[in-house]
């Protein structure tokens, strides 16, 4: 398992290479796009196209420009979901999720999904390539070219840049952040766990929970393996639900995903927990990083408030499962309650104690 | 720990090499000249593919001198434009007067791909629109929301690929267009 985690950290280093190497080689191509055209008939001038993008490269300021609405609406909602997070504030954590629902999924619907992990490892497995043909001379731009060859063009595709960016950044910092408040899928079943009443829920013991939490890797290797064997990415629909937010599918799907809604009423974030591909990925990367993991106080080894108010069921014992948690707040929301966590009412227990002991009236 | 990512990838990468290359050769002959036709119907015969950039020919029934247009593939013109995973392979036909006569799109990977470059309407909206046009999505290409990035990299591939072609084979429109032409394009446009 750890050299699995270890293999995905490095897909995440690697995203980051990417998307650095994107940017010097559009410089690169740019700069070499007017040599591309042969001389032809000398005739070039006589077509008089108006606008040459392809003579003019527009600079990545014009192309951002021209996207400055698609990348603020992205700016603006990643700040609600971050200030949501950071301060740990319940109301507008439930503002992220219904803008998340309707930004993320009806508005946009290009959520992160295992198209885009293949789009990783798929240019990994390019550049590996390259790197190992020893034909020609391998020059970095090469290797670029291949890294980035199943994702986006960069220049103009920035916003989604920014939002993939911002997942793998928020990811190795927190962990699952993007689980937990950007996906809209994840935001949906969320809500709907916020509406449905509690007698409903099911309690699934804890065993079993576990076990079934190891589907999604299953899935994810199983997707990936699929995806290198046949190099077919279209069953992507069928592992993913995100397709919902474009309300355009075939009868089969509908029923897939109806069931699967139906089943989140009385098991929450089913599909978060134990089936999504994406989530598993994002869970190895977040286990394999995380810099700033959740704090636990002493007492943790021995209280179990926490691990039965984690509705993720990342919480075991004294562990946090960083595969599985999210960054809900829950826990650190409690933690910090004076009130129900057992580590202020055992500090508050141990001041009384020193103020009644006969040595504290010498002090 | 490196030795096995490192082996893995590189297997991965074998593996990937193998299965791409088999797959490129299923294209056969018969297919081709069946999407040259649609591209051209009233063609009576076809070039191979040459030149540079490469393209194929399409001849009228007069012969080598009945020229009806060109046809190319976007990926071999536009390698750098893609969507969300990998290129939009399109055959383009292009007539000698700088119009599209239709485009065909053969193969993509477009997690998006299934309501947009997918459905018929598509390819058909670039009949008859000629290459002076500036093909913004949301203009004068339809804007598809939710595949963006994918219908501007499709809608990028096919102005840019018949620009290459018709500046390297083709004759500008009229050679008076230097005196008379501009005015009339412009009442033309209007």
């Amino acid at each position: 398992m750890s050299s699995l985690a270890r293999l995905f950290a490095r897909c995440g280093v690697n995203a980051l290479r990417v998307l650095l190497l994107s940017t010097v080689l559009l410089g690169v191509t740019s700069a070499q796009a007017p040599e591309d055209l042969p001389a032809g008939a000398g005739d070039a001038a006589g077509w008089n196209f108006d606008d040459e993008e392809e003579e003019a490269v527009p600079t990545l300021l014009d192309l951002a420009s021209e996207q400055a609405v698609d990348i603020g609406l992205f700016v603006a909602f990643a700040t609600l979901a971050m200030v949501s997070f950071l301060r740990k504030s319940v109301p507008l954590k439930y503002v992220t999720l219904v803008a998340a629902v309707l930004y993320m999924g009806v508005y946009k619907s290009q959520l992160i999904s295992i198209v885009n992990v293949f789009g990783v490892l798929g240019g990994g497995a390019a550049a590996a390539n390259a790197g190992l043909s020893g034909e020609e001379p391998v020059t970095a731009a090469a290797i670029g070219a291949a890294l980035t060859s199943s994702l986006p063009p960069f220049a103009y595709s920035l916003a989604w840049y920014a939002f993939a960016i911002f997942t793998v950044v928020t990811t190795i910092v927190w962990g699952r952040v993007y689980c937990g408040r950007i996906c809209a899928f994840g935001a949906l079943t969320q809500l709907l766990d916020a509406v449905v009443p509690k007698r409903f829920q099911i309690e699934i013991p804890a065993a079993l929970e576990r076990r079934a939490s190891y589907v999604k890797y299953g899935i994810l290797f199983g997707a990936i393996g699929l995806y290198f064997a046949t190099r077919e990415i279209a069953f992507y629909r069928y592992i993913e639900p995100f397709w919902l937010f474009t309300f355009d599918a075939t009868p089969v799907l509908w029923i897939m995903v109806g069931v699967l809604l139906v089943a989140s009423i009385f098991v929450r974030n089913l599909y978060c927990r134990f089936l999504c591909p994406l989530g598993a990925a994002l869970g190895l990367v977040s286990k394999a990083t995380t810099v700033l993991p959740i704090k636990r106080w002493s007492e943790c080894s021995q209280c179990a408030l926490c691990e039965k108010t984690c509705e993720w069921g990342a919480i075991r014992e004294r562990q946090i499962l960083k595969t599985e948690c999210v960054r809900c707040d829950d826990c650190e929301i409690l933690y910090d309650d004076k009130e129900r966590c057992p580590h202020w009412l055992l500090e508050l227990k141990r001041k009384a104690r020193a103020a009644e002991a006969p040595g504290a009236q010498l002090r | 720990m490196k030795t096995f990512s490192s082996r893995a990838a590189a297997l991965a990468a074998a593996f990937a090499l193998l299965v791409s290359s088999a797959g490129a050769q299923t294209g056969s002959d018969a297919a081709l000249t069946a999407q040259l036709k649609k591209l051209f119907p009233n063609a009576a015969s076809f070039s191979e593919r040459t030149g540079s950039p490469a393209h194929y020919k399409a001849f009228g029934p007069g012969g080598d001198g009945d020229l009806l247009g060109l046809a190319y593939w976007t990926t071999e013109l536009e390698p750098l434009e893609r969507g969300f995973d990998g290129p939009i392979k399109m055959l383009v036909g292009l007539d000698p007067s700088g119009e599209i006569t239709g485009v065909i799109v053969t193969d993509h990977r477009e997690p998006y791909g299934y309501f947009s470059v997918d459905l018929p309407e598509w390819p058909k909206q670039f009949e008859g629109k000629s290459i002076r046009d500036a093909f913004k999505v949301g203009a004068d290409v339809d804007a598809i929301s939710r595949a963006t990035i994918t219908v501007q990299s499709a809608s990028r591939a096919i102005r840019n690929a018949s620009r290459k072609i018709a500046r390297a084979h083709l004759a500008p429109p009229q050679p008076q267009a230097q005196t008379a032409g501009s005015p009339t394009a412009a009442a033309a446009a209007e």
